[in-house]
């Protein structure tokens, strides 16, 4: 139906390469030479990498103590929910048989918790059901199943320096945040004080403060602001997760990092895991540039390269037994 | 289109002319064309209710009410609207330019203008406003607006229609006698005939119907009927009546889409998305089997911190909410671009066919037009042609090339060899300046028979004199001298236009005379009678009476029925002129015999008395007249004429490379089979290597049979078939035949007449006959009907389950080319029927090479990969899901952001796939005519099938393993470089999403082939770095985002980490390097033919390597060459029927004084100039 009766001149179609096709073309030559070398050259590079990446990981110097079952007792106390308001501490010594020497800046330690992740977004509160209102109707102030089942134990690290007086190991809580998230993506509410500001709120069923007390010695730690409650709010992806909970201090004894001697962490036990056959484990650890200690991509990286370079030495035998032939049909 | 308003059938229509008041009541269809669909206000509602008519669509609504239910949800809305509405639009937007060029087209149409009689006088009115009924006006080369009746022409002559802009091909139409007399506009608007006439319908060359007038009935048939579309030529002006307006014309009836043809690959991918939506709950059963298990063994003891929602009642119907949820998560293997995309693809192949330079005819000034964008990759799967011969193969025009008088062979002189020389080869034409009346672009290379026609030898002048008399031509003269041929068949005109050049020119006919100028002086003859030419008789013979009184019959007609007919005084004339008939035949030129035979006075007179019974008889008149005419056409042997049918430019190499690349050619003619078998010579379908051709000429069933059965005997050319095989033909399934029968090697080739044909189609027989004729390398049907055409492309189209191309260019065709997969049109000398129902056309037979080896080729291969790359990327991006869904307790949590969910699929990987199918090239387009066998991957079905199907998806599943379980692996234990958590859940979507992104791109780049795609793979990735960078740089007032972003700073807190990009780059090498190594081994082990070429292309260039050419193959041999007239009768009827036989008025102008009105004048002058003239015609000065 589109027939103009222009000249038939103007039907002529353009000379363009692109409407000619004529476009010149790049194609990926999977020449011997180039698939040879670049084989062999990234198995050199997985294998370097494996290699490197093994060592830093092995260079890491950590200790993990998995405390649900030693405090027993309080585990116990914690699965009758009634009880929410009895406190309960549980102290674990161990040894520290050799210097954590820090290399880098930090000295870490770490929380393991077992838990399910569930998707939930504390900016979005369509999404907070079930945990957006309390039974009387009053909105849940931080909402959602996330903020709900925050991690809640208090660590505590103390170092025996004479076996005598056990000396309170200096933490650090800033820095265990991204940037963004705490300038950025949390914001309290503005307003005169932040009590006033949640007010009309309730806390959430398994919190044992309002969201404007989370922590008694900072103010400026309180609301959505609070680093604890940031961590947590970073949802993990897996069931079995580790976040960072305190960094240490470096002053005093601890300038080299955590001296060899009798430690002592201090727990005020108030998760209860035991419900769902969860495990909660304390890490201390030292750092590399890869981060903490995994061993898995480095062992991955070993055997891709390894894998890579008995690849091209086959594929190289191919090639060789095959390069007359291939020459005789070209010629034919 | 528009349908008919009256609903109920129309049993037959009734029209009375100047009274609009009683056509009224019937509600015929007013003149008004729409062809559009919509108009501004329909628009939305009426499109998206088609749209959503399509499954797919309908799907992605469904998913999207899913969506709402937030028990099920499990994405946000926009994931899905998004892409939906995406969609949508493109396709509304398709739609509404459709339909657009659609309105624009009806509104130039509708306001054409056209003189209506109304209220007795002539006013002018749009298209539009023509009723059934009015009586219009046409004048010369105007268009016919609707159907009509010519009521009244120009002083009777016959009025001549064209089919649009075609100057040739043109239909001779005549007005109804009675109301010729009718005279002028005042008596026409009182004129109240009524016409009663068939209901409307789409048969182009039938029409029947009877006018009711002053009591009497005179009966109407084709021959007074105008049609739409055409315009008028040769007459100044007509009236006519109104009987089909609007979308009740036949053009209208005729220009619908009858079929709606599918490619194989879209049913396969109706299969393969069914199969996908299969799996897809397969995989949403095993989640929701997991979910309850989990909620049953975890959940219950979980719920203090995660409550079941208050719907949920058990872990049972927990995983009945999940199975929805996961149903919508995993949606995207089942992609909704997926269809848009294919249309896309092939709409830019379309465009590519459009404009190609290489298929742009200069002479006719056409483009190649794909007017079907949906069947591009069938073109590269095609593998049987069926082409029909003239106009298609041949160029339908018709060159008078040798001939043969009294045993004497003019016209290859210089042939030595046998061989027909090439034109540069040729001496110079030969000189007709003597002749002032000589069409110049008539050349002939003969002297010899221009010398014998000057000296006068009687023969010779007798033998253009019969070609000057005997035919049916039509002259015009514009300005003296200036001839103009109007001829039935080209056949004809070729031989006028040769006895023209020769001195012997044909200048004007009256009903009675014929005036022809023999050497100058002007001749007119008598004509008594016209015997006209049809199929059965196969010859045409004039009777007239010389200036000198003496009464001839000239007589031409095919060989094989004149010769027998001949005296048998002429024995030894007989075999000379035999021997020189089988030469021409042999070259491959449509031959003729012409014959004479004086008739006394008496003989002439009893003759014409029985003629004159016979033509009154009422019962089988044909046959009658038949038998009469039989009696009077014993002739003397004059000579005989070579036509050549010329073949078209470039005809044998297509075919020569069309064969190589394994596509069976098959011609059906409805020309004779000596005439067929030539051609199949000439254009090398044919050749003499062969090692036979054989012929089934058989008249019964059992005749074919047998020759059928000879002819596989021979091919399989071993003791057991014969008693194996053939006589039990239901017992020998077609399975076991066609193994046997593909094993046979030399070529063979098979010729069948249409009445074998007939036979051979029918049911018990026809699948021995498919498998004899798939056996040979070239078939050519001869003497068959459309029907039988289009019953032939069914057989094929039934029984091999391959893709079938039709190829033809006249309304003949038309049936074989809406039948066949693919139907490609001839724009050419008979018209754009054909065209119309076309799905590609071009001007030239030998573009087709290019379409199917380059354009077929690469849009099969593109689409091919296209799909391919589309299923693995989309099996790669959502099977992760489904491994992720093991880690979060089968909760129906997607894997990555909702915004790169949103935009994988139609901003991310779109691009570059869509680029790829739009422009990948393997190949540089001449090596794909150089090597035709690289068409035969397409033939086989070989890229994309179920089984490259499967290895895409295990493809895509091991890359999404790899996805998931190399970032959990590195993410389950380590932590950031500061110490915090690596295994967050937005830093493991951001990792495992760029990775993804990053590997579908590299898979993409490693087959890429141009520019343009490389461009968009990298922009791409360009792009999906680039937009958490726009959400960063968009952040306003303190710091927070604009755009809502559920985690600001992801990306680039993620991409900051080595450990993460030492992930992505893991993963990257693990996905791609074991596909390097397939594709290189491949390579190396069992390379492509393409591989190969590519290859070998690389080796050349540095030894600049000589092309392979195409021999010609020289061709001997001699076959029987026939007599192809067209196959409707001539004028005869008309010319003799007297009163309506006048010349155009511009002839008459210039002759009227001289010949036509006083012939018997001009008669007398001619006996007294023509007494010396039989002796030295050619030095009369010119003129008498």
């Amino acid at each position: 139906m589109k027939r103009t009766s222009e000249d038939g001149q103007s039907k002529l179609p353009d000379n363009t390469a692109l409407k000619q096709q004529q476009l010149p073309a790049y194609r990926l030559q999977l020449s011997a030479t180039g698939v040879l070398s670049c084989f062999f050259a990234t198995g050199v590079f997985c294998l370097g990498m494996g290699i490197i990446l093994i060592l830093s990981a092995k260079s890491i110097k950590e200790i993990e103590i998995k405390y649900t079952k030693i405090c027993g007792n309080c585990a116990k106390l914690r699965e009758d929910a009634t009880n929410f308001d009895k406190e309960c501490t549980c102290s674990i010594p161990f040894y520290l048989s050799e210097t954590m020497q820090v290399k880098g800046e930090r000295e870490e330690i770490q929380a393991y918790t077992f838990l399910f992740t569930v998707s939930s977004c504390i900016q979005d509160v369509g999404n907070c059901a079930p945990f957006s209102k309390s039974h009387d109707g009053t909105p849940i102030a931080p909402c959602g199943a996330i903020a709900n089942s925050i991690f809640n134990d208090t660590i505590i690290l103390s170092y025996k320096l004479n076996s005598s007086i056990p000396i309170k190991v200096p933490m650090l809580r800033s820095g265990i945040t991204w940037w963004t998230d705490k300038y950025v993506k949390f914001q309290n509410p503005s307003s005169i004080n932040l009590s006033s500001a949640f007010a009309g709120t309730t806390k959430p069923p398994c919190w044992a403060k309002p969201v404007y007390e989370l922590d008694g010695e900072d103010p400026g730690n309180n609301g959505f602001l609070n680093d604890d409650f940031i961590v947590w709010m970073r949802t993990a992806a897996f069931p079995t997760f580790k976040k960072l909970y305190r960094r240490l201090n470096r002053i005093q004894y601890f300038i080299e990092g955590l001296p060899a001697g009798n430690y002592s962490f201090n727990i005020t036990y108030n998760f209860p895991v035991t419900r769902f056959k969860g495990e909660k484990s304390v890490v201390l650890s030292t750092l590399t540039w890869s981060g903490g200690s995994s061993l898995f991509l480095g062992l991955v990286y070993t055997v891709t390269g390894a894998v890579t370079w008995l690849a091209s030495f086959s594929m190289m035998a191919v090639h060789l037994t095959l390069k007359d032939r291939k020459v005789l049909f070209i010629q034919q | 289109t528009a349908a008919p308003s009256h609903s109920v059938a129309e049993e037959e229509r009734r029209a009375r002319a100047n009274d609009r008041e009683y056509n009224e009541k019937f509600q015929y269809a007013s003149n008004c064309i729409k062809t559009s669909k919509y108009n501004i206000l329909t628009f939305l509602p009426v499109n998206l209710f088609e749209q959503f008519q399509e499954v797919a669509n309908t799907y992605f609504l469904f998913l999207l009410i899913l969506q709402l239910i937030p028990q099920v949800s499990s994405l946000s809305w926009f994931t899905t609207i998004v892409p939906l509405v995406l969609v949508l639009a493109i396709t509304a937007v398709k739609d509404a330019t459709d339909d657009y060029f659609r309105h624009k087209s009806d509104n130039q149409v509708n306001n054409r203008q056209s003189q209506v009689l109304i209220n007795g006088s002539l006013q002018q009115e749009q298209w539009m406003n023509v009723c059934v009924g009015d009586i219009i006006k046409l004048e010369n080369n105007q268009f016919v607006a609707v159907r009509e009746v010519a009521l009244q022409g120009n002083k009777s002559l016959p009025l001549f229609l064209a089919d649009r802009n075609e100057e040739t091909n043109m239909k001779v139409r005549q007005a109804i006698p009675v109301t010729s007399e009718l005279g002028d506009i005042s008596r026409l608007a009182k004129f109240d005939g009524e016409v009663v006439c068939e209901p409307p319908n789409n048969k182009l060359d039938r029409f029947s119907g009877t006018l009711y007038w002053k009591e009497s009935k005179f009966p109407l048939s084709n021959q007074n009927t105008l049609l739409r579309g055409c315009v008028l030529r040769n007459t100044e002006w007509c009236f006519g009546l109104v009987v089909f307006a609007g979308p009740d014309t036949k053009l209208m009836q005729n220009s619908g889409r009858t079929k709606f043809k599918r490619t194989s690959i879209d049913r396969l991918m109706n299969t393969l998305v069914l199969w996908i939506f299969g799996f897809l709950v397969c995989m949403g059963v095993i989640l929701a089997i997991g979910n309850a298990i989990w909620e049953h063994e975890v959940g219950t003891r979980f719920q203090a911190y995660l409550p079941w929602d208050e719907a949920v009642d058990s872990a049972f119907f927990s995983g009945f909410l999940s199975f929805w949820s996961y149903i919508i998560i995993l949606n995207t293997v089942v992609p909704i671009s997926l269809y848009v995309s294919v249309e896309v693809i092939r709409l830019g192949h379309s465009y590519f066919i459009n404009w190609d330079k290489k298929m742009f005819c200069v002479k006719r000034r056409t483009p190649a037009e794909a007017r079907t964008t949906t069947l591009n990759e069938e073109l590269g799967q095609v593998e049987y042609v069926f082409s029909d011969k003239t106009g298609t193969l041949t160029q339908n025009i018709m060159v008078f090339n040798k001939c043969s008088i009294s045993g004497r062979s003019y016209g290859d002189v210089f042939d030595v060899l046998g061989h027909k020389a090439e034109l540069g080869e040729r001496p110079e034409p030969v000189d007709f300046s003597f002749n002032p009346l000589a069409d110049k672009k008539f050349l002939f290379w003969d002297p010899t028979l221009l010398e014998a026609v000057k000296m006068g030898d009687p023969h010779t002048h007798e033998f253009f004199r019969l070609l000057s008399l005997c035919h049916t031509v039509m002259s015009e003269e514009k300005n003296e001298g200036e001839l103009y041929y109007k001829a039935q068949s080209p056949d004809e005109g070729a031989l006028v236009t040769a006895a023209r050049n020769f001195g012997f020119v044909f200048r004007s006919r009256t009903p009675k005379t014929i005036t022809v100028y023999e050497m100058g002086i002007a001749v007119t003859y008598q004509l008594l009678a016209i015997l006209d030419f049809n199929n059965i008789r196969k010859r045409m013979s004039v009777i007239v009476r010389n200036p000198e009184g003496r009464i001839r019959l000239y007589c031409k007609g095919a060989d094989t029925i004149l010769l027998d007919r001949l005296h048998p005084s002429t024995q030894e004339l007989l075999s000379t002129t035999t021997d020189h008939l089988n030469e021409y035949a042999g070259e491959g030129l449509r031959t003729l015999v012409l014959a004479y035979k004086d008739l006394d006075e008496e003989y002439y007179g009893e003759w014409a008395q029985r003629r004159l019974q016979a033509s009154l008889a009422q019962d089988s008149r044909e046959d009658r007249l038949a038998s009469v005419y039989e009696e009077v056409e014993s002739d003397m042997l004059l000579g005989a004429t070579a036509i050549e049918d010329k073949l078209q430019q470039g005809v044998p190499e297509t075919i020569a490379l069309l064969t190589l690349a394994n596509i069976k050619i098959w011609v059906l003619t409805g020309d004779k089979q000596e005439t067929a078998v030539n051609i199949g010579y000439s254009c090398k379908m044919l050749t003499d290597d062969m090692t036979e051709v054989f012929v089934v000429t058989g008249h019964t069933v059992l005749e074919v049979r047998e020759e059928l059965r000879k002819a596989r005997e021979k091919m399989m050319d071993s003791p057991y078939a014969v008693g194996n095989g053939l006589p039990c033909p239901e017992k020998c399934s077609s399975a076991k035949l066609t193994s046997v029968l593909e094993a046979v090697a030399g070529e063979y080739a098979l010729v069948i007449n249409g009445h074998s044909l007939a036979h051979a189609l029918e049911a018990d027989m026809e699948l021995e006959f498919l498998e004899t004729a798939c056996a040979c390398k070239a078939v050519i049907c001869c003497r068959v009907t459309p029907l039988q055409k289009a019953q032939v492309v069914e057989l094929v189209k039934k029984h091999k389950k391959a893709v079938t191309l039709a190829i033809g260019d006249g309304a003949n065709d038309v049936s074989m080319i809406k039948t066949a997969h693919i139907g490609v049109g001839i724009s050419g000398q008979e018209g754009i029927q054909a065209v119309l129902a076309s799905d590609y056309s071009f001007s030239q037979f030998k573009f087709l090479q290019r379409l199917l080896l380059v354009h077929g080729r690469w849009s099969y291969l593109r689409m091919c990969k296209f799909l391919c790359y589309f299923f693995y990327k989309n099996f790669a991006f959502t099977m992760v899901h489904f491994w992720f869904g093991f880690f979060c307790g089968f909760s129906a949590q997607t894997v990555y952001d909702q915004y790169f969910i949103t935009l994988y699929n139609i901003v991310y990987t779109s691009l570059p796939v869509l680029a790829m199918g739009v422009f990948d090239q393997d190949v540089p387009e001449q090596r794909s005519m150089e090597y035709p066998k690289l068409y035969e991957p397409g033939q086989l079905n070989l890229l994309f099938n179920k089984r490259e199907f499967f290895i895409c998806i295990a493809q895509g599943i091991y890359t999404s393993v790899l996805m998931f379980f190399i970032p959990y692996g590195v993410f389950a234990e380590a932590t950031r470089d500061d110490g915090t958590q690596l295994a967050d859940y937005q830093s493991f979507a951001v990792t495992v999403a760029t990775s993804l992104v990053i590997v579908v791109s590299v898979q993409v780049a490693l087959s890429a082939s141009d520019t343009i795609n490389h461009f968009f793979i990298w922009g791409s990735l360009a792009v999906y770095f680039a937009s958490p960078l726009t959400w960063e740089l968009s952040r306003g007032e303190q710091g927070r985002p604009r755009l809502p972003l559920a985690s600001p700073g992801n990306a680039q807190n993620t991409l900051a980490q080595p450990t993460v990009w030492l992930t992505i780059t893991l993963t990257t090498v693990v996905c791609i390097m074991p596909v390097v190594a397939f594709r290189f081994l491949k390579l190396s082990l069992k390379p492509d033919l393409s591989d190969t070429v590519r290859y070998s292309q690389l080796v050349r260039k540095k030894q600049k390597a000589q092309h392979r050419c195409l021999r010609r193959v020289g061709r001997t041999g001699s076959r029987r060459s026939g007599y192809a007239f067209s196959h409707q009768e001539g004028f005869g009827e008309l010319i003799m029927s007297g009163k309506n036989m006048r010349l155009s008025s511009l002839a008459l102008a210039g002759f009227a004084t001289r010949s036509s009105s006083s012939w018997i004048e001009s008669l007398r002058r001619k006996k007294s100039d023509s007494a010396s003239s039989p002796g030295g015609g050619a030095d009369k000065p010119l003129r008498g």
